[in-house]
C-alpha cells in the first residue's frame, strides 16, 4: 500500500503558500529578528553576533508557539467542519496519510518561517555587529526549529483529537497558558503544601524533573547550553519559589552531578515528548471516531 | 472470483444513543446497475454512504464495497470507487484544475484533467480559479469531476442532485447514464423521486433507518397500487353509464359528475375494457385522459407521508399512506 502522505503534505503546504497564514508567520518572525538586531544595534555599544543571538530567545519563546499553534489548530478539525475531509477521505488516502501530511505540511510551513528568520539573523548579525557565530547559530536555529516544530505536532495533535474547532482552540491556548501563566502554581504550589516552605533552588528531584518538562524551559535551557549569554525562560512568577531559583537550570539546581534527565541536552527530549504525545493521541483518537 | 456485487450490506446498523440512524440493513446493489438510494432528509441515508466509505462505524452488521470489507480493507477500495460525498466542501485557495491534479495523483491515474473537467462541465477559465470563488453547482461540478478521476469500477454519489438547477440535474443524469455505460456501477441517494427514476435500474426506499422497499420504478408502480386515474368526457349525462364501470373487474373506484367519469384504475388492462364496455353500452367518448399515479405520491406512502412536509398531518396524509395497502 502506497503511503499518500507525501501527497496530502504538497497540497497541504500549497494551500498555506496560498494563505496570508504562511507569509504573516514569516513576516512575523523575520520583523521580530530585524527589529531586535536594529534596536540592539542603535542602542547596545560593543555587542558581538553572538550575544545578539542571545537576546532573541525571550521574543522567540513568545512568538515561535504561539505561531506555531495558530498554524496547526484547525489542520484536521478545520477540514472535519467544512467537510472538505470528505473529499480527501473519498480519495485514497486515508486517515493516517491525512494526520501525517497535515503534520509534516504544517511542519513545512512553521520551518520556513524560521529557517527564513534565522537566514535573516545571520545576515544582519554579519552586517550590523561584523562577526558570524555560525556554531552558536546553528546550534540556535536548530533548538528553535525543533521547538516551533514541537508546538506544529501539538496542535495538530490537538486538532485531529476534537471534534470542533472551538475545542481545538480552547485545548492549544489552556495548554500553551499551562507552560507559561500556570506552571508555577501547579507544580510549585502542591511543593508549597506538601513540605511548607516555597521552593528552594536545591528542590526535591521530582520538582525539578517537573521543571524539565515544561517545554519552554527546555528549550531556554538548551538555548542557555549553546548560546554565550543566558536565555531566561518566559513564565509568570507567584514568588512561590526562591527568586535566584528562577534564572537556572534544573542541572544547575540538583545538588552534585545532575542524572541524565536533568542535563540540559534532556530538553531534546522532553520538546520531542511534546511532539510525539499528542501526535500519537489526535492519531488514535481521530482513527476511531465518526467524521 | 464468482459473481460479485458492488456494495452488500448485512445487518448494517449505526445507533447514536437511543437514535438508531440505520437499523438492520440487508442491500445488495449488483455490479453494473444504477441503483437509487431515496428516502426522506434524515431516513439514513447519508449514515449509510458514510458507513460504505468509512466515514462512519457501525455499531453492528458489515458491508462489503466492490468485494472488500468497508472498514479492513478500506484502503482497497478508494483507489476503485468515485465518491460525491454530500455536506463536502472544496479547498477554497486551491484552483479547481488543482483539485484534479492532487486526484489524479492519489489515484495514479492516467486521466486528462483538462478530460475530467470538460466532463464534469467546468470551462477551462473556471477551471484556473481558486475554488473558493465558485458557486455551489460548480463546486458539485468539481467535485463530481474528482469522483470520476481514475475510471471508477463504483460511482457513490450522495444527494448529487442538491444545489444543482433543472439543468445541472438533467446534466447529472447525462452523466450517470454515460456512465453506467462505461460499465461503472453508479449507487446515488436522493430524497426527490424524479431524480431518481429517470436514471434508475432499481431503487431502494429507505425509511426511519429501515428498508422498506427495493425494486424497479415499473415493479414499485405495480406492488404498490400501479393505479391510474381514466377521466372519461361523454356525449350524454355520465351517470347513465356508472354501472359498466361500477361492474368491470380493475376498476376500483367511480365518479360521475355531468358527463364527466372519473374512474380509478388498479389493473392496467381495465383501461382498454372500460373504453370498448362504454362504448357497447352506447356512450360517445368525446375524450380521454389517463393520469398515471405520480411516483412521488408513492413515494410518500412509502414513507408515512413525512416526506416534506410534516405539516400534512391527518388527513390527506393518511389516506394517501394507507391507500397502497388496500391495493395490495
Amino acid at each position: 500500500m502506497t503511503s499518500h502522505v507525501p501527497t496530502v503534505a504538497r497540497k497541504e503546504f500549497e494551500d498555506a503558500g496560498r494563505s496570508k497564514l504562511l507569509w504573516s508567520l514569516i513576516g512575523l518572525l523575520v520583523g521580530i529578528v530585524v527589529i531586535g538586531y536594529v534596536a540592539i544595534w542603535q542602542t547596545v555599544d560593543d555587542t558581538t553576533a553572538a550575544e545578539v543571538l542571545s537576546f532573541l530567545g525571550v521574543p522567540l519563546q513568545v512568538i515561535l508557539p504561539v505561531a506555531a499553534l495558530i498554524a496547526g489548530y484547525m489542520a484536521v478539525v478545520g477540514e472535519r467542519r467544512s467537510g472538505s475531509i470528505k473529499i480527501l477521505l473519498g480519495l485514497p488516502p486515508n486517515r493516517t496519510d491525512v494526520v501525517f501530511g497535515k503534520l509534516l505540511g504544517r511542519m513545512g510551513v512553521v520551518g520556513l518561517a524560521v529557517g527564513l528568520a534565522f537566514l535573516v539573523s545571520l545576515v544582519l548579525g554579519a552586517a550590523l555587529f561584523g562577526s558570524v557565530p555560525f556554531v552558536d547559530w546553528l546550534g540556535f536555529a536548530a533548538v528553535s526549529l525543533l521547538f516551533g516544530l514541537m508546538f506544529v505536532g501539538l496542535a495538530v495533535g490537538v486538532s485531529a483529537s476534537v471534534s470542533t474547532r472551538g475545542k481545538s482552540m480552547a485545548t492549544v491556548v489552556g495548554l500553551y497558558m499551562v507552560f507559561v501563566a500556570l506552571w508555577e502554581l501547579l507544580t510549585a504550589g502542591p511543593y508549597y503544601l506538601i513540605y511548607d516552605e516555597p521552593v528552594p533552588v536545591e528542590a526535591e528531584t521530582w520538582y525539578l524533573v517537573l521543571e524539565q518538562f515544561n517545554p519552554l524551559f527546555a528549550y531556554s535551557n538548551l538555548a542557555s547550553a549553546i548560546l554565550e549569554n543566558s536565555v531566561y525562560p518566559f513564565r509568570f512568577q507567584y514568588g512561590l519559589q526562591e527568586m535566584q531559583a528562577a534564572g537556572m537550570t534544573p542541572a544547575e539546581r540538583y545538588p552534585g552531578d545532575a542524572p541524565f534527565y536533568l542535563q540540559d541536552w534532556f530538553g531534546v527530549v522532553v520538546m520531542l515528548c511534546w511532539l510525539i504525545v499528542p501526535v500519537a493521541i489526535g492519531y488514535y483518537r481521530f482513527q476511531r471516531t465518526d467524521l | 472470483m464468482i459473481e460479485m456485487s458492488a456494495i452488500e450490506t448485512s445487518g448494517l446498523t449505526k445507533a447514536y444513543g437511543d437514535l438508531t440512524a440505520v437499523n438492520d440493513l440487508d442491500l445488495v446493489v449488483e455490479e453494473g446497475e444504477v441503483f437509487g438510494f431515496l428516502g426522506p432528509n434524515g431516513a439514513g441515508k447519508s449514515t449509510t454512504i458514510n458507513m460504505l466509505l468509512d466515514f462512519t462505524r457501525p455499531t453492528a452488521g458489515s458491508a462489503t464495497v466492490l468485494g472488500y470489507d468497508a472498514q479492513a480493507e478500506a484502503d482497497a477500495i478508494s483507489p476503485r470507487v468515485g465518491v460525491l460525498p454530500e455536506g463536502f466542501d472544496i479547498y477554497p485557495r486551491l484552483s479547481g484544475r488543482r483539485h484534479i491534479e492532487f486526484a489524479i495523483k492519489t489515484k495514479s491515474a492516467t486521466d486528462d484533467p483538462d478530460e475530467i473537467l470538460e466532463r464534469a462541465g467546468l470551462s477551462a477559465d473556471d477551471a484556473a480559479r481558486p475554488a473558493g470563488d465558485y458557486s455551489k453547482g460548480m463546486r458539485q461540478r468539481l467535485a463530481t469531476g474528482i469522483a470520476l478521476v481514475g475510471d471508477p469500477d463504483l460511482l457513490i454519489m450522495d444527494e448529487p442532485s442538491s444545489g444543482l438547477d433543472p439543468n445541472g440535474i438533467s446534466e447529472m443524469q447525462d452523466l450517470v447514464r454515460s456512465e453506467s455505460e462505461r460499465g461503472t456501477t453508479v449507487f446515488f441517494s436522493s430524497h426527490i423521486l424524479e431524480h431518481v427514476e429517470a436514471v434508475c435500474d432499481r431503487v431502494g426506499v429507505l425509511n426511519e433507518g429501515e428498508l422498506v422497499a427495493v425494486d424497479t420504478i415499473e415493479g414499485l408502480r405495480e406492488q404498490f397500487g400501479g393505479g391510474a386515474t381514466m377521466t372519461l368526457t361523454l356525449a350524454g349525462p355520465a351517470a347513465e353509464v356508472r354501472a359498466v364501470a361500477d361492474e368491470l373487474q380493475g376498476v376500483t373506484d367511480v365518479t360521475a359528475s355531468g358527463r364527466t367519469l372519473e374512474c380509478t384504475i388498479a389493473d392496467p388492462a381495465a383501461k382498454a375494457r372500460l373504453v370498448t364496455e362504454l362504448a357497447d353500452a352506447g356512450a360517445t367518448i368525446r375524450d380521454l385522459r389517463i393520469e398515471e399515479v405520480s411516483l412521488e405520491s408513492l413515494f410518500t406512502a412509502l414513507t408515512n407521508g413525512d416526506v416534506d412536509d410534516s405539516k400534512t398531518q391527518g388527513g390527506p396524509a393518511d389516506a394517501v399512506a394507507t391507500e397502497p395497502e388496500v391495493a395490495r
